[in-house]
């Protein structure tokens, strides 16, 4: 085997933003992931906004580092920290998994479901789908 | 440099891969005890804790006093603007104003002023930038309250054309006595509120109102 | 400060020909704080504008009835009240997508805001202090006859420059008749509860200040 040449590969900036967000999407207790920014409290805001925006992860690869920062929307009944520490956890093997590098994973609770006013509840389960 | 990556789904696919399925995920509460707390929004919250809740970030609370306010706030619009579709502009932009300006009420005044105010504003911000619409009477507005009334039919049609042309009337009046003379005679308030509302003087207030009614009394003379 | 820039007729309609002295006698409006500058003077000496309040509230005085002048301004104002009433009671209701629009948006548009540290071995990691305000008002919601107004909370940095406890303060609203004294105690524990359970941030310090009463049934107190 060693006259094959050599395989390189190089795990770019949106790889590992979708492999976090895909990774942090599943986990039990994730509602949501929104952005800092134009973020959508999908479920709550998906369709009165018009567009279903897709969450944005940011992501930076550095050498053999990479950078991650999610925000994350939950529900009451889900331990915050606990939570977090899942995501962080989740997200930082399935992108070693993946490519091969150590991350960073910055995760920030932006909202707490709480419960829902029953008269938006369908309109809201609606639009999410 | 930073990827802003589209992950195409929100929520958390039901058969999304669990790839560590062995690792301990939160799990919750409803399943094992210590059960998830307790928690109740009310309905019925007073005014004052939703203003409170709202200026500390509570995006819920404020779309409460949003909901509890806006059939008002919109019935205004719609009598001054002249039309259904302004006057959604207007609500919902009024709206989005009062939630970014909430850390500046300071409770002088009642909050439902304070939003009628912002909303006032909208409304003569579009009534400026829009050129002296020709006065369209919604046939729909009246034909809505037909069927509630009893009255002879003649009547019923007299009543609803009147109507009508009293709503018509109204969009031709100068802005600020269309203001004045709706925040008095539909929304029933008093001359030191709608002073509030509309910066003006109560002197000016009186003033305006009563050439409105006089200029519709006029237009109206024919339906009495 | 003028909110609304004349934008039609200028208001002339005030008369400056009087002085404050000569204030017209028959203002006695009920309640009235100050006496008003007449509108529009009718040949009677009656205030024209004064005579349609009267008319609308029904309560023109003897002369007002009696007077040509007052009683042509009352029947302008009978002829229009009519058509103003039914006007007024029309329905008119605002779609329900425009709330919901504006939810949307204000969502859309929220900044990052001030978030308290969570403990994570895994780096670095917060949680929104809106949000968790709204989770420990929500317990206190839950609580009989307790409704909580405002919620701050802060994590301190300790002295060796890891996030130490968190401190919360309240102000919260009592149902009236509720013992003041084992309800904020009550509060206390369930704040100190839910900041760990719910949270998973420690709390150390919890102030409570009970702000108002409310009455039992559907209206709160204001």
């Amino acid at each position: 085997m060693s006259d094959h040449p050599e395989t390189t590969f190089r795990a770019g900036d949106a790889l590992v933003a979708r492999v976090a967000a895909e990774t942090a999407a599943a986990v039990p207790g994730v509602v949501a992931l929104r952005t800092d920014l134009a973020g959508t409290l999908l479920g709550l805001a998906g369709q009165v906004l018009g567009t279903r925006r897709a969450p944005v992860v940011a992501a930076r690869v550095d050498g053999g580092q990479a950078e991650v920062s999610l925000s994350v929307v939950t529900r009451l009944g889900f331990n915050c920290r606990d939570l977090v520490v899942a995501v962080q956890r989740e997200v930082a093997d399935a992108v070693r998994a993946y490519t091969g590098l150590d991350t960073l994973v910055r995760v920030t609770v932006v909202d707490v479901l709480i419960d829902r006013p029953a008269s938006t509840s369908t309109d809201a389960d609606v639009s999410a789908r | 440099m930073t990827a802003l990556h589209d992950a195409g789904e929100l929520h958390p696919a039901p058969g999304a891969a669990r790839r560590n399925p062995t690792r301990a995920a939160p799990q919750p509460d409803s399943a094992a005890e210590p059960a998830r707390p307790v928690v109740a929004t009310p309905d019925d919250l007073d005014e004052q804790t939703l203003v409170v809740r709202a200026q500390e970030g509570d995006v819920r609370a404020f779309e409460t006093l949003a909901r509890r306010h806006q059939v008002a706030l919109y019935r205004l619009a719609v009598r001054v603007l002249g039309n259904r579709a302004d006057a959604e502009d207007a609500l919902q932009d009024g709206l989005l104003d009062a939630w970014r300006r909430i850390g500046s009420f300071r409770g002088e005044a009642s909050f439902s002023t304070w939003l009628y105010r912002i909303v006032t504003n909208r409304c003569l911000g579009l009534l400026r930038r829009t050129r002296p619409a020709v006065p369209v009477a919604d046939p729909t507005e009246a034909g809505d309250v037909v069927g509630a009334r009893s009255a002879s039919p003649e009547r019923q049609a007299e009543l609803d054309a009147g109507m009508t042309a009293l709503a018509a009337a109204l969009t031709g009046l100068p802005h600020d006595q269309r203001v004045c003379f709706v925040l008095r005679e539909l929304e029933g308030l008093g001359y030191a509120e709608i002073a509030e509302i509309t910066g003006a003087r109560e002197t000016t207030v009186r003033g305006r109102i009563h050439r409105a009614r006089k200029a519709l009394a006029e237009v109206m003379r024919p339906w009495r | 400060m003028a909110l609304t820039p004349d934008t039609g007729t200028p208001d002339t309609g005030t008369p400056d020909t009087g002085t404050p002295d000569t204030r017209t006698p028959y203002t006695r409006t009920p309640g009235a704080v100050e006496a008003h500058v007449p509108v529009e003077p009718l040949a009677c000496g009656r205030d024209a504008a004064e005579v349609w309040d009267h008319t609308e509230a029904g309560t023109l005085d003897e002369h007002e009835r009696d007077c040509p002048h007052c009683g042509a301004a009352a029947a302008d104002a009978r002829g229009l009240e009519a058509m103003v009433g039914r006007l007024a009671q029309e329905p008119l209701v605002p779609p329900a997508t425009v709330v919901d629009r504006v939810v949307g948006a204000v969502l859309a548009e929220l900044r990052p805001r001030d978030l308290i540290p969570l403990d994570s071995p895994h780096g670095p990691a917060a949680l929104d202090a809106a949000a968790a305000a709204a989770v420990l008002r929500g317990v206190v919601d839950a609580m009989a006859g307790m409704r909580a107004r405002s919620c701050r909370i802060a994590r301190p940095s300790s002295s060796d420059g890891r996030p130490g406890p968190a401190e919360v303060a309240m102000t919260v609203t009592a149902r009236f008749g509720v013992d003041l004294s084992s309800t904020t105690a009550r509060v206390r524990q369930m704040v100190l509860a839910a900041g760990e359970q719910a949270l998973g941030v420690p709390v150390a310090r919890v102030d409570i200040e009970v702000v108002d009463v409310f009455l039992d049934e559907p209206g709160p107190a204001r």
